[in-house]
């Protein structure tokens, strides 16, 4: 069979590429291996998520009482929200299934290996014009003596565990690793998690971790940072901190230490394809790999880890097959760590503006000057914090830790699309009383 | 090859042994009485004053480089300084006998190498003559300073002029006897018959035997000695040369009258160290390096080794290797014992030998022993000694104070450097003294009348005229080459090939009828010796034209070219001019070692001109051109080409006619594209140009960059400012190409005329594969529209068949290929 267009891999750069190129009259095939949606739907977000909002009203259920809701005696069934979690992702794979068949897309199951001209699946060669790969990643496991045993689970095995362990231990204090915390420790599980970073989630500003990090303490969650693990033997994880080796047990162990591309199995070296120093699938800013007509996004490529962003890499991917002129601009790419409190950022931290030679000035204001964050959330420490061009005054980032920030993120990712500088943001009007009005008011703390 | 000598198998197989000459050591017999008769006493103790000058000077040299001062002088110079303290006696009865058209060239360690030949023609020229040459050189620049100092003689003058034009060009002054650009260790002066020394190890050895190979072919006077150190014999050049001035030929085939082989010395200064070897005991194969001779010759080269400690043995050596030399019988090979009492330079710490050594040599230090003998004999006595060091050290302390001040001795504008990169001269004969010597008429030559029966033209009514009734680029060649052998006396060719072979791909066909031996012959497989002598011969003032068949053998060449051949123009401030042309051809079908075009390597050393004819109209009229000259060119060839026809011009004129260098050709004109070409890749864009009207209506502009250095940007510019795209490509490997600089100057010159950025299709950064699958790796029609579609404007409907993406680009640089 010929194509104009073959999708590798239905994760969240894979069904939205589909669904364009074929509105736009490509004759478009979608190949996928296992089942559609990707991570994204299948092993990360959605699940993910769902469970999170299951810890979430537990939690709200058991410390309503300052509201004047007592809730008497509490319990959490797992097992129950897990069959939510399933119900929630069975429809979300019949989306996409009628999405692709509204729309024309014929989708492949089996496995694709790339060739010269197209590829070949389930024995079949197939041409292609173009070739969207889009195969996603799969966590990393690092070579820790011991690390084989079943009670040591990856971001995919955890989301099948259905029985709530005596107690957790996280390897890793990234952004799996603290949702995962945060799910767990909001019902009741002793957590701890072993970073080997001076601070959790070292991609988020710094100040901004720490105060997430504290949030979760008081959610029970232990935080040993700079912490290496060495080794697992039976329910003990051994570890090196301050010079010292020490263990700890668990009967349930999170590995939550990153992900890879998933590059192998695709003839992608037979048919010369470049990949960059961390495994990605090397794409410029179009999504063009080093052969012509092959593109790649998403995780595959290494870049960003977020299904938003494959989306978008997707997106930008047809349009420069359909002739419209469109690029990456992974600074105005969005970051969320969906705990309580949830943490929405975009664009730079100082830091980088700093170190990308902008005069940066900044502002930062406590969430608990607004009404309606202290209303919703008693107790909680939040932040909203802004970077800027001091000599343009145009946005460069915005960092927030704080109760469901994430919904309000979007606002701070136009203003940095549309480049908007200090007094031009200062004309914008939100609504009161609203949580996002702390992104205006932070602009008084500028200095 | 030549007929006239059967190699017969049965003489050839005969059993027997070799017997070699006898190879004297330190025979000389010392009687200074039968000296003093010989030579006088006046100029045996000339001969101690120019060593006790050159001890001076260079003691001088060793405090500024340690002290910072010299009698009260403070000066910080910066540069080097291989100083010879202790080898004073072997300079100095080296130049003792010989005369102004006896030629010196040295090595970095070459100032008492210098001082001494410079005293011993100041000794032999009478007032007159000195003055003139002082006056004239340089415009009597250097001579001022001194003039204006005052003197007692003429010769104390001159001897001033000789210490502050050293020094000077030591301390890289305008003033200098090299405008400063030479210094230290390549300082010269021609007039005195000191021609250039030299930086690099053994450099000196191939250049003194093409300067040899100009006396013997212009019959001029004087024989040439080359000075290198012992670690030499270790360098390939050395060994080549040797070889190359030994040549059978010379006894055996040249013309009566040319009989004879080159008048050349190989001098070895064997002061028993190289850098931090030891060359005897430890880096070399030999014990006694006059041993070598044996290897070269039925002669031994006359080898001996000579004391160096002794200049009356030197002087010795010298007058009976000069007189062999004169008879016909050289080349000679000399190894002249000494020894450095300072290190290699100021900054080596003597670590790789014992003090004891030092002190063992200097226990006999020949200035201590010779003043001794000259004592002993009643020609000197210590106080003559005092008032010579006096005088001397008065004279150093002049050189030092003048050399040293900026507002006397200021240094050359750096700017004046760039103009001095060539001499830019048109030269019809460089020895209009007498007739080009040909041994047949060209009028008679055979070539001559077959080129009388071609079409000059390529194209007659449209249609190619047949490969065998066209002229071809290879009569082009023929033709140029012929017009200059008519027209300059002093031009000589050789290579491997060049006489009864007719010259690698046929191009010298016909020449060896017209030509004597002297004048075209074959030379050893020698590049490095090949442009070393073509190097020598121009400083001497002829005109060499050499080949080295394919391009890849530059490799073999790679200091003659790099640093000698592209260097002593400016860094003698064009006192000396380099008309060499070096003919190297592009192959194809050869694999690997016989394919690749290096026209960026060349283009990257400053000081050479490149160019790459590639059509026969062309070819004639730039070898013309390079072939008037006087600067040094690289003449890249392209064996897909040998057999072309004219396809541009109407035809090539039969008459002579020159191609100026710099300006790119322009082989179509279109609007929509710019296509750059370097050499037979021209061909391949005019087919991609006919595809890309033909297919896509996209008319192209394409320019054949035949002079790669100088070059002309402006028609280039003029073209991509109508077109804003460009598209470069040659058969040299991609990266770091002369297309790449093109490109890079391009985008800076016309960025904003740019609709893309200009894109480059060179080979694959591979080696060159088999015949078979050369269009994987050469560029191809079909890679340069490929390169447009997906990187200058996209072509409805193109498929691609390589791959010219910008993340391939990246990906290959990435891995290095």
């Amino acid at each position: 069979m010929k194509y104009d267009f073959a999708v590798i891999g239905a994760g969240p750069a894979g069904y939205v590429a589909a669904k364009k190129a074929a509105t736009a009259g490509l004759k478009v095939v979608m190949v996928e291996k296992k089942k559609l949606g990707g991570v994204c739907l299948n092993e990360g977000c959605v699940p993910s998520k769902t469970l999170l909002q299951a810890a979430k009203t537990y939690h709200h259920a058991k410390h309503g009482s300052i509201f004047g809701v007592e809730a008497g005696s509490l319990s959490f069934n797992f097992g129950k929200a897990h069959a939510h979690k399933n119900s929630v992702m069975d429809r979300m794979r019949e989306g996409i299934v009628g999405l692709m068949k509204k729309n024309k897309v014929e989708v492949i199951e089996g496995e694709a290996t790339l060739i010269k001209g197209g590829f070949s699946v389930n024995g079949e060669s197939h041409e292609a014009e173009n070739i969207l790969l889009c195969t996603g990643s799969s966590p990393a496991i690092p070579p820790i003596p011991g690390i084989e045993a079943d009670h040591i689970v990856d971001s995919t095995g955890i989301l099948d565990n259905e029985k709530l362990p005596e107690k957790l231990v996280i390897v890793g204090g990234g952004v799996i690793g603290c949702e995962f915390a945060c799910v767990y420790g909001s019902v009741g599980v002793p957590v701890v998690v072993l970073e080997a970073m001076p601070e959790i989630c070292p991609n988020l500003d710094s100040e901004i971790a720490a105060i997430l990090r504290k949030e979760l303490e008081k959610k029970g969650v232990t935080f040993l940072l700079g912490a290496k693990v060495e080794s697992f033997e039976g329910n003990s994880v051994r570890y090196h901190l301050d010079g010292e080796s020490k263990e700890t047990e668990a009967d349930l162990v999170l590995v939550a230490t990153g992900r890879r591309p998933n590059v192998s199995g695709l003839g992608l070296e037979d048919i010369g394809l470049d990949f960059d120093p961390r495994g990605g699938v090397r794409v410029d800013e179009k999504g063009a790999t080093n052969l012509p007509g092959v593109w790649a996004a998403g995780d595959v490529t290494g870049q960003a880890w977020l299904a938003h962003a494959a989306s978008r890499m997707a997106e930008v991917v047809v349009h420069n097959i359909t002739g419209q002129k469109d690029q990456m601009r992974h600074d105005t790419m969005p970051a969320v760590v969906y705990t309580s409190p949830e943490v929405a950022v975009v664009g730079l931290t100082k830091e980088e503006a700093i170190e990308r030679g902008f005069k940066v000035k900044t502002g930062k204001i406590p969430m608990a000057i607004n009404a309606r964050y202290i209303a919703e959330n008693p107790g909680e420490t939040g932040m909203c914090k802004v970077v800027l061009d001091a000599d343009t005054n145009r946005l460069l980032g915005v960092h927030m830790v704080g109760g469901a920030c994430s919904e309000m993120i979007f606002g701070a990712v136009t203003m940095l699309e549309t480049e908007l500088r200090e007094e031009e943001i200062e004309e914008i009007v939100f609504p009161h009383p609203t949580t996002s009005e702390i992104m205006k008011d932070v602009f008084m703390a500028v200095r | 090859m030549p007929k006239s000598q059967i190699i017969e198998p049965a003489k050839e197989r005969k059993a027997g042994s070799i017997p070699f000459a006898e190879i004297p050591l330190n025979q000389y017999k010392q009687d200074i009485a039968k000296e003093k008769e010989a030579y006088g006493a006046e100029a045996l103790v000339g001969m101690y004053e120019d060593m006790l000058l050159i001890r001076v000077f260079e003691n001088m040299l060793q405090s500024i480089k340690t002290q910072g001062s010299y009698e009260g002088i403070e000066y910080d110079h910066k540069g080097p300084a291989h100083l010879s303290i202790g080898q004073e006696a072997s300079s100095v009865g080296q130049a003792f006998l010989l005369g102004i058209d006896d030629h010196i060239l040295g090595s970095h360690r070459s100032h008492g190498e210098i001082l001494a030949k410079g005293m011993s023609a100041i000794r032999k020229l009478d007032d007159k003559s000195l003055i003139e040459i002082m006056e004239n050189f340089l415009g009597g620049d250097c001579y001022r300073v001194v003039e204006k100092e005052g003197s007692d003689s003429v010769k104390d003058l001159a001897r001033n002029f000789l210490l502050y034009g050293a020094l000077a060009e030591i301390f890289g002054r305008e003033n200098g006897f090299n405008r400063g650009l030479g210094g230290s260790m390549h300082a010269f002066f021609p007039p005195f018959g000191i021609l250039p020394n030299n930086a690099i190890v053994g450099g000196s050895a191939d250049i003194a035997m093409g300067a040899a190979l100009f006396k013997k072919v212009n019959r001029k006077d004087g024989i040439v000695i080359s000075n290198v150190g012992d670690a030499s014999m270790g360098c390939g050049p050395t060994w080549e040369a040797m070889n190359f001035a030994s040549m059978r030929q010379f006894h055996e085939l040249w013309e009566n009258g040319m009989k004879g082989g080159l008048p050349i010395i190989f001098n070895f200064m064997n002061n028993f160290y190289g850098m931090g070897g030891q060359t005897a005991g430890e880096t070399m194969a030999f014990d006694y390096l006059a041993r070598v001779g044996a290897g070269v010759n039925p002669q031994s080269m006359h080898a001996e080794r000579v004391d160096g400690y002794n200049p009356l043995a030197v002087v010795d050596a010298i007058k009976r290797k000069k007189a062999l030399i004169e008879n016909g019988d050289g080349p000679v090979l000399l190894e002249t014992i000494t020894y450095r009492y300072s290190g290699h330079s100021p900054s080596d710490a003597s670590s790789y030998r014992l003090k004891e050594e030092v002190e063992a040599w200097q226990a006999v230090d020949p200035l201590n022993a010779y003043s001794k003998e000259l004592i002993e004999a009643g020609m000197l006595t210590e106080d003559g000694i005092e008032k010579t060091q006096a005088n001397i050290t008065k004279a150093m302390i002049q050189a030092c104070r003048l050399a040293s001040d900026l507002e006397i001795s200021p240094r050359l504008a750096s700017e004046k450097i760039g103009n001095l990169m060539f001499s830019k001269r048109k030269v019809e004969n460089y020895d209009t003294s007498r007739e080009p010597e040909l041994t047949l008429a060209p009028s008679d030559n055979p070539r001559v009348q077959a080129l009388a029966k071609k079409s000059r033209a390529g194209i007659i009514d449209g249609k190619p005229v047949s490969k065998n009734k066209v002229y071809q680029y290879r009569d082009a060649i023929f033709e140029a080459a012929f017009h200059r052998f008519q027209n300059d006396s002093t031009l000589v060719a050789y290579g491997e090939e060049n006489r009864d072979w007719g010259g690698a791909f046929a191009c010298y066909r016909g020449l060896t009828e017209s030509l004597p031996y002297h004048r075209l012959f074959n030379s050893p497989i020698s590049e490095a010796a090949i442009v070393g002598s073509a190097v020598g011969y121009a400083l001497e003032g002829g005109r060499a034209l050499v080949e080295l068949m394919y391009c890849d053998f530059m490799g073999r060449a790679g200091d003659e070219i790099f640093n000698q051949l592209a260097k002593w123009q400016s860094m003698s401030a064009c006192i000396l001019e380099m008309p060499v042309v070096l003919r190297v051809s592009v192959g194809s079908k050869y694999g690997a070692q016989h394919s690749q075009d290096w026209s960026a390597i060349v283009n990257h050393i400053p000081g050479l001109q490149v160019v790459f004819p590639c059509t026969p109209y062309d070819a004639k009229g730039m070898l013309n051109t390079a072939l008037a000259g006087s600067d040094p060119v690289i003449f890249f060839e392209s064996q897909r080409l040998y057999d072309i026809g004219e396809l541009f011009e109407k035809e090539v004129p039969a008459e002579y006619y020159e191609i100026p260098f710099g300006l790119p050709a322009k082989r179509r004109t279109g609007k929509d594209l710019t296509l750059i070409t370097v050499g037979a890749t021209m061909y391949r864009a005019l087919e991609a140009a006919d595809i890309l009207e033909q297919k896509y209506g996209i008319t192209c502009d394409v320019f054949d960059c035949r002079s790669i250095n100088p070059l002309d940007y402006d028609p280039l510019i003029e073209s991509v400012r109508k077109t804003g795209k460009v598209l470069l490509s040659s058969d040299a490997c991609a990266r770091g190409s002369v297309m790449q600089d093109i490109a890079s100057n391009i985008s800076q010159l016309a960025f904003d005329d740019l609709d893309s950025p200009p894109v480059v299709v060179g080979s694959r950064n591979w080696i060159t594969p088999c015949a078979e699958v050369e269009e994987d790796y050469f560029p191809q029609p079909s890679w340069m529209i490929d390169a447009i579609h997906e990187r200058i404007m996209p072509l409805p409907g193109h498929q691609l068949l390589s791959n010219p993406t910008t993340g391939e680009l990246i990906h290959r640089n990435r891995e290095g290929v």
